[in-house]
C-alpha cells in the first residue's frame, strides 16, 4: 500500500505540474483530464491524457526519460522528438510530435505527442481473433514502413551521426556488455563470430532501430503507428530487417519469422517492390546473430538496474537469467538450426 | 547444512506455492511479480539440483582447453578474454563447443523447456 500511495503521490505531481505547463502553451482555460498511465517502464514512463480547451478535446501522451545511466543505449528525448518531426514530416506512421518539455516546465526531459489508439501488446496482437487482418498484413505493411523509412536523406538526421551505434554497432554493445564487468563465453564467441563475419559495407541509410513487435501500435486493420526511436542511428538498412526477425520478438511464433506476424518473402518483397534496396538475406542473417548480443546486453542492464538498486523490480530479475536463453538462440542460429 | 526439517528444497517449494496461489488470486503487477517470483525460485531449485556438478565439469573442460588451473570465474574470465581477441581462433570448434555446453547448462537451470529435445537434461 505504502508503494501504491508513492506512485500516487509521484502521479499526482506529474500531472500538476503537465497542467501548468499546458496553460503556458494553451492559455489558462487549458486543463488536464482522464489520466492513466501506459507505462512506468524500464526507461520511459508514459501518461495518457486529454488535453482540454474550450470547446475541444484532445487525447495526447506525455512520455519522460526515467533511465539515468552513464551506459544508456538511447539517444536522448530531445533527438528523439526531432526524429518524430522528421518522420511525420515524410508521412512515415507515427504519433504526431505536439510540444518537447522545456526545463521550466520541471517535468524532467521528454515530450508530447499525439495518442494514437491500438494495441501493442505483443501476445495479444498474435492471438486475438479481432487481429486476424491486422496479422496478416504485418508482414507486408513492415516492408511498405522500412521502405520509406530508409529513403529518408540521413542528412536530415545528420545529429545522429554522432550515436555510438552509427559508428560501429557491434563495438558499441561489446562496449555495454563490457560496462557489466560480466563474462558469458557465449557471448564472446558470438562476438569473435560476428568480428570474424562482419558483412561488407552498404549504402548508409536512417535505422529505426528498435522495430518490432510491441513496439509498434496495431488496430484490427493492420499498423496505425511506430513507437519508440529512442535506439534511431546510421546504419545498414539489413539492420531494422535482422532485429524484427530476432527469435526473441516472435513470442513463440517462431515459424513466422516477421516479428511472430508472417512470411520473410511477403515482408521482402514488400520492401524491394516499394523502392527499397536489394535484401541481403546473408547479412539479415549476420545482424539477428547480432540482435542476440544486443537483446542479452539488454537484459544484463536490466539486470542491472535490480542490482544496484536503482530500479528494484522482480522482472527486471528475472531478465538477468533470461540472457542464457538469448544466447542459447545466439548460437543455434550461428550452427545453422535455428532460422 | 542444517539436518532440521524442512530442508531447503521443502521451503522452497512451500514459498513457491504461496506465491503461485498469490498469482492465481491478483492481477496486473502483483500477478505478473508474483509469477516472477516462483520462476526464480524454481531457478534456485534447479540450480541445487544441477550447480555443483555443471561447475565441476565446466572448470575440467575449461582447464584443458586453456592448460591452467584457477577458480571457475578465473577460468571464465580468461577464457572470455582469449576468445575476444581471437586467441582461440586455432582452436574455434572447441572453444564454440565448451561454449554452446556452458550455454545449455545455463538454460537446463534457468528454463530447461526452452531447449531443443536434444539438448534437455535427463
Amino acid at each position: 500500500m505504502a508503494a501504491d500511495s508513492a506512485q500516487q503521490t509521484l502521479i499526482d505531481d506529474i500531472v500538476a505540474r503537465l497542467e501548468l505547463a499546458l496553460k503556458r502553451r494553451y492559455g489558462e482555460a487549458a486543463s488536464v483530464e482522464n489520466v492513466a498511465i501506459a507505462t512506468l517502464g524500464a526507461s520511459n514512463r508514459t501518461l495518457l491524457f486529454d488535453l482540454v480547451e474550450p470547446g475541444s478535446r484532445r487525447r495526447l501522451v506525455l512520455r519522460q526519460e526515467t533511465l539515468k545511466s552513464a551506459v544508456s543505449p538511447f539517444i536522448s528525448p530531445h533527438d528523439q522528438f526531432e526524429i518524430l518531426k522528421v518522420v511525420y514530416g515524410h508521412g512515415v506512421l507515427v504519433p504526431e510530435p505536439i510540444f518537447e518539455l522545456e526545463p521550466q516546465d520541471d517535468l524532467d526531459v521528454g515530450y508530447v505527442m499525439a495518442c494514437v489508439e491500438g494495441e501493442t501488446l505483443p501476445k495479444t496482437l498474435l492471438k486475438a481473433p479481432e487481429f486476424a487482418v491486422a496479422r496478416k498484413r504485418f508482414a507486408a505493411q513492415t516492408g511498405e514502413i522500412f521502405a520509406k523509412l530508409h529513403a529518408i536523406d540521413p542528412g536530415e538526421v545528420a545529429f545522429l551521426e554522432k550515436v555510438v551505434d552509427s559508428i560501429d554497432p557491434l563495438a558499441a554493445q561489446i562496449s555495454r556488455y563490457d560496462a557489466y564487468g560480466e563474462y558469458h563465453p557465449g557471448l564472446d564467441v558470438g562476438i569473435r563470430w560476428l568480428e570474424n563475419n562482419r558483412p561488407k559495407a552498404k549504402p548508409r541509410v536512417f535505422v529505426h532501430g528498435d522495430y518490432r513487435n510491441g513496439n509498434v501500435i496495431l488496430s484490427p486493420d493492420g499498423i496505425e503507428a511506430v513507437l519508440d526511436w529512442e535506439c534511431a542511428h546510421i546504419g545498414s538498412a539489413m539492420e531494422d530487417f535482422g532485429w524484427v526477425c530476432l527469435r526473441a520478438w516472435r513470442f513463440g511464433n517462431i515459424d513466422q519469422p516477421v516479428g511472430g506476424f508472417g512470411p520473410r518473402d511477403e515482408f521482402y518483397q514488400a520492401y524491394t517492390s516499394n523502392g527499397g534496396q536489394a535484401i541481403d538475406e546473408e547479412e539479415i542473417r549476420w545482424w539477428e546473430i547480432f540482435g542476440s548480443l544486443r537483446w542479452a546486453v539488454l537484459n544484463m542492464m536490466q539486470a542491472d538496474g535490480h542490482i544496484s538498486g536503482v530500479r528494484r523490480a522482480l522482472p527486471f530479475a528475472c531478465c538477468g537469467r533470461n540472457t542464457s536463453m538469448i544466447e542459447y538462440d545466439m548460437l543455434m542460429t550461428i550452427e545453422g538450426h535455428f532460422s | 547444512m542444517s539436518q532440521d526439517k524442512p530442508d531447503i528444497k521443502e521451503i522452497l517449494v512451500t514459498v513457491k506455492q504461496l506465491l503461485e496461489s498469490i498469482a492465481n488470486k491478483s492481477q496486473g503487477g502483483e500477478r505478473y511479480d508474483a509469477l516472477c517470483g516462483a520462476f526464480l525460485l524454481s531457478v534456485v531449485d534447479r540450480e541445487l539440483d544441477f550447480g555443483e556438478r555443471q561447475d565441476e565439469s565446466q572448470s575440467a573442460e575449461l582447464k584443458q582447453l586453456l592448460g591452467r588451473e584457477g577458480s571457475l570465474s578465473d577460468l571464465y574470465t580468461r577464457f572470455c578474454q582469449q576468445v575476444r581477441r581471437g586467441d582461440m581462433d586455432e582452436q574455434w570448434p572447441a572453444a564454440f563447443d565448451f561454449a554452446f555446453k556452458q550455454v545449455i547448462d545455463k538454460v537446463s537451470v534457468t528454463n530447461p523447456k526452452y531447449l531443443a529435445e536434444i539438448h534437455r537434461p535427463d
